[in-house]
């Protein structure tokens, strides 16, 4: 911070006192705090999906300051730690000014026009030779709405390719797909205030006191204010959550997909289920099984309506009869008796159950299952659609929900829950965009694994990467980093910052940040939070929006954005709201945005925000006497499907007898590229280490900090050992982190993925460990 | 806030060289200069002294400058004091917010200690006393106000026993935790990872003196 602290907090209190009165803060002219100087504009945090509001402090064309914005309704003024570092994430070391153009193993400045005229050239080059299809897009979940939006039209509208895929590939996708096969319809019926009104939360594999943190605070504070609740963390890993937990319960990796079966055996064999509520709203279906596991290039596993059966309750609950907690036990690790417990917690008529859950449940191999049997035992229940009593699914980028899903960047997806692959949604497409129906593909797309493994097999010709980094986050990426290096594709990338992915590129662009250009999140409950550019990118950086529809024009195509200089944000936004009205996902005017810490959709026509969908209670689209409508689903009546136990794709044996797992830590976010180049969060957490069970080490003669050599079918890497520290596997188990980008843990994941949501699953596969 | 001691970095090999100078430069100095710097070190003056260093007047007269600990120590965290030290020119101290002790489990320094300056009946890690980690600025600590930090508590090696959380209802926005770092000093050794981890400018928590326990009859 710039500011002394006397300085900074005269400023928050006059911040304070601005939105205390109601005056608005959000542009940052109409905020002086007069006495220094600077001035104040609001903004959501740029790291997780939580949605924290900020108060961005602006002098001298510099951000002076950053504070948790008292108004926000997340967090209350509130930040985790790399929220308060927030505006050094944009003046790290290093930042991209100027466009740089690959001339042998050298990257040579250049113009704009030049970067994007070769941009553009190859592009057209490779579409004439190859066809569309040999193009593609890779972007974000920290896209911005209007980034993802231009992109969504400038390659399924303008294009005609559908290979458009989101980092939220990553960790949303069988999230999306268990909403979709479900409900009808993405993201969930609840929000934020089922953490302060609930009862009972059950966490699935989620370490939320790192991964979520200010939300974390607010679920405890509910434990606080009220001693009946109760935190039960099933987990394959004690961590900083467990240490706050009422209750452990200790998990096998891959053991989710068997325990809740068996909860849900317990639930049917004791008849704990709510009747009335499943012959009300529920329908059974069996989808296909026996699986792949996506290891093979070109794979094709899809579950078509002809795979489907229906099945009558009766029948469901006779194939649910061989999952009983005995069989639970042995294979989740889970004791029977717990499983019977917890079958009978679910169903207390006197408890308020809240499901949470993140990357544990979706980054599997079997993820949409698990989620869609998390959703079972919510249904069977009845206990989803109620203030305090819901399903909850987070997410982990700050525009996952807003960018990748609702506008639809998937290679299968249109904005507000449409398809490619449906005439009906191309059209309705083609009209709002005001083109050819004919020029939207119904091919779907490459998934992310196959985008960038097409790159290996020389199928994909060029390939534009914005605001993420594949070449360290992707999972058995050395493959993918080889083809990259023999420059087997034309890459571009656009980033803030030098990054594992620019290192391979062909062309860099450099990018404009968070508040040095204007836009819109949208957070895990539905939150559409909004923001005004308060600062100038440094150098020739540019909004990727700009980047984009420069090379549009280049490609002939400048007649899709037909914007206004001075209304762009506004126009653009009225253009993609259009797809939102009337089909349950309502948006706001722009201007609504300006003035409020977010609001979640649908958004009523008063103005008014929704905070539970499907009830009576508080979404337009259900009628006061109706109680629970899902209105997305077809005869508005949701699936529970049958999804049996399938083994993870690769499990420890005699030769590697580790399972190897990744994730998260509170001081870092995602690969580093920001949270790396903040010398505080930097000196707090300097480099990965590896957690293992103290009795593990002890047995291989590991000792703290001792250093390890860790070695997987695909990779091997030598990292310190953390012993008793903040987080202990279960014993037969490892656990990294990936944001170090001096070590590329993901060159020993397996890529093996989920075959309904194509995402990869980065918490098991099987390592040996010796020390180094 | 006490002003951390300067101190000299300097490699095994120069100390080496230095160290056979040193006397004669000490002796050379002359009273004057030995009225300002020779005087015992105080709990304003605390010296953080590698792990099992006796207390402090006796381990002046013990050490030997004879550099091995700092010699066996892998991460460099000890180091050799310089002349600002007085009396204490060319003992071992670790200076945290540059180099923290890391606990090596087998205590390398303590072994290679020849004098007995070190104390060699310490084998067990937990059982280290360098000193007490102290929350000197509690209206500057991020945890205290109601952010999710927490980091000192995260690094430290002995969490949930020298640090703990201390959770309680946040007033101010009536729906958060406030999640209090607490340290116990029956438990932290002194090592200094919290110092050194903490993100602000002037660390919060710092390594001092330890005071010892005060008994009374009320045992509960």
């Amino acid at each position: 911070m710039e500011l002394t602290r006397r300085d900074f907090i005269k400023a928050s209190a006059a911040a304070a006192a601005f939105a205390a009165v109601g005056v608005s803060v959000a542009r940052p002219k109409g905020a002086e705090a007069a006495e220094t100087g600077i001035t104040w504009g609001k903004a959501p945090c740029r790291y997780c999906g939580v949605g924290c509001c900020v108060l961005v402090g602006v002098k001298g064309g510099k951000i002076v300051a950053t504070k948790g914005d008292p108004a926000g309704p997340v967090n209350k003024g509130l930040n985790c730690i790399k929220g308060y570092f927030l505006s050094k994430a944009l003046y790290g070391k290093g930042r991209l000014t100027t466009p740089l153009i690959r001339k042998g193993n050298k990257m040579v400045e250049a113009s704009w026009d030049e970067a994007l005229t070769l941009i553009a050239s190859k592009y057209k080059e490779a579409i004439a030779a190859h066809g569309p299809d040999s193009v593609a897009m890779y972007g974000s979940g920290q896209w911005t709405i209007h980034e993802g939006y231009t992109a969504s039209k400038l390659m399924k509208g303008g294009i005609g390719t559908n290979n458009l895929e989101p980092n939220a590939r990553l960790c949303m996708a069988s999230a999306v797909v268990g909403f979709m096969n479900t409900f009808g319809s993405d993201e969930p019926m609840g929000c934020y205030d089922d953490l302060d009104l609930g009862d009972t939360y059950i966490l699935w594999g989620a370490n939320m006191a790192e991964a979520h943190p200010v939300l974390f605070s607010r679920l405890i504070d509910n434990k606080l204010k009220h001693p009946g609740v109760k935190l039960i963390d099933i987990a394959t890993r004690k961590t900083r959550t467990t240490k706050m937990a009422d209750e452990y319960i200790a998990m096998k990796p891959h053991g989710d997909l068997a325990a809740v079966n068996a909860i849900i055996h317990v639930i049917l064999r004791d008849k704990l289920y709510d009747e009335s509520f499943i012959k009300q709203h529920v329908n059974f279906k069996r989808g296909k099984e026996n699986a792949p596991y996506g290891l093979k290039d070109k794979e094709v596993f899809n579950e078509t309506p002809a795979d489907i059966k229906n099945l009558t309750f009766d029948e469901y609950k006779e194939l649910m009869k061989q999952f009983t907690p005995q069989w639970g036990e042995k294979i989740s690790g889970i004791p029977a008796k717990k499983i019977e417990e917890l079958a009978r917690i679910y169903s207390d008529k006197s408890r308020k159950v809240n499901s949470l859950w993140t990357m544990g449940v979706n980054q599997h191999a079997r993820g949409v299952w698990v989620n869609n049997l998390i959703y079972n035992l919510h249904l069977l229940t009845g206990k989803i659609c109620k203030p305090g009593e819901n399903p909850l699914s987070l997410t982990g980028q700050p525009s996952a929900c807003g960018t990748a899903r609702e506008v639809g960047t998937f290679a299968h997806r249109l904005p507000a829950d449409m398809v490619v692959m449906n005439e009906a949604h191309r059209k309705k497409t083609a009209e709002i965009w005001g083109i050819d129906p004919a020029k939207i593909s119904a091919k779907v797309g490459l998934h992310t694994m196959e985008m960038f493994r097409a790159i290996d097999r020389g199928e994909l010709k060029c390939i534009w990467i914005q605001c993420t980094n594949p070449f360290q986050s992707l999972p058995n990426v050395s493959r993918l980093r080889k083809a990259a290096e023999a420059r087997k594709a034309f890459i571009v990338v656009s980033d803030i910052y030098p990054t594992k992915s620019t290192e391979v590129a062909d062309v860099i662009l450099p990018s404009a940040s968070w508040v040095e250009k204007e836009g819109v999140f949208g957070n895990t409950e539905r939150r559409t939070q909004q923001w005004f550019k308060m600062i100038e990118p440094p150098g020739q950086a540019k909004a990727d929006t700009w980047q984009l529809i420069e090379f549009a024009k280049r490609m002939g195509l400048g007649h899709l954005f037909p914007y206004s200089e001075k209304g762009f944000y506004k126009e653009m936004w009225e253009e993609y709201r259009k797809f939102t009205i009337g089909v349950g996902k309502d948006l706001a005017p722009y201007e609504a945005y300006a003035k409020v810490r977010g609001l979640r959709w649908p958004v009523k026509p008063d103005g008014k925000e929704t905070r539970w969908r499907y009830t009576e209670t508080d979404d337009p689209y259900v009628k006061k006497g109706e109680g629970v409508k899902f209105y997305k689903a077809p005869g508005n009546k949701v699936n529970a499907w049958f999804r049996p136990y399938e083994p993870p794709a690769e499990s420890p044996d005699k030769e590697y007898p580790f399972w190897f797992c990744t994730g998260r830590l509170l001081e870092h976010w995602h690969t580093g590229t920001m949270t790396g180049r903040v010398p505080e969060l930097k000196r707090a957490v300097p480099g990965a280490t590896i957690e293992m069970h103290p009795e593990d080490a002890k047995r291989i003669g590991i000792k703290n900090r001792d250093m390890v050599r860790i070695t997987s079918r695909r990779g091997t890497i030598v990292l310190p050992a953390e012993i008793n520290g903040r987080s202990t596997p279960e014993k037969g188990s490892v656990f990294t982190t990936f944001f170090d980008e001096t070590k590329l843990i993901n060159e020993l994941c397996i890529d093996a993925f989920d075959p309904l949501s194509k995402e990869p699953d980065f918490k098991k596969c099987a390592v040996k460990i010796k020390k180094a | 806030m006490p002003t951390e001691p300067t101190h000299t970095d300097i490699s095994r090999r120069q100390f080496l060289k230095g160290s056979a100078i040193t006397p004669l430069a000490l002796m050379l100095a002359g009273s004057g200069i030995a009225a300002v710097y020779l005087r015992p070190a105080t709990a304003g003056g605390f010296t953080l002294r590698p792990p099992g260093a006796i207390t402090e007047k006796r381990f002046l007269a013990a050490c030997v400058r004879c550099g091995k600990c700092a010699q066996a120590c892998p991460y460099k965290s000890i180091k050799m004091a310089g002349g600002e030290a007085g009396v204490g020119i060319g003992t071992p101290i670790i200076i945290p917010r540059e180099m923290p002790c890391y606990l090596c489990s087998d205590l390398p320094c303590i072994k290679a200690c020849p004098s007995g300056a070190l104390d060699k009946k310490l084998e067990d890690i937990e059982k280290v006393r360098m000193g007490t980690a102290v929350i000197i600025d509690r209206e500057s600590c991020l945890s205290i106000r109601g952010l999710r930090c927490e980091v000192c508590y995260r690094q430290c090696p002995l969490i949930d026993k020298a640090i703990t959380i201390e959770p309680r209802h946040n007033t101010r926005t009536g729906e958060h935790t406030i999640m209090e770092p607490v340290v116990h000093k029956e438990k932290c050794v002194g090592c200094g990872i919290c110092e050194q981890s903490c993100v602000l400018p002037k660390p919060v928590i710092v390594v001092q003196r330890t005071v010892e326990i005060q008994k009374d009859n009320y045992e509960f």
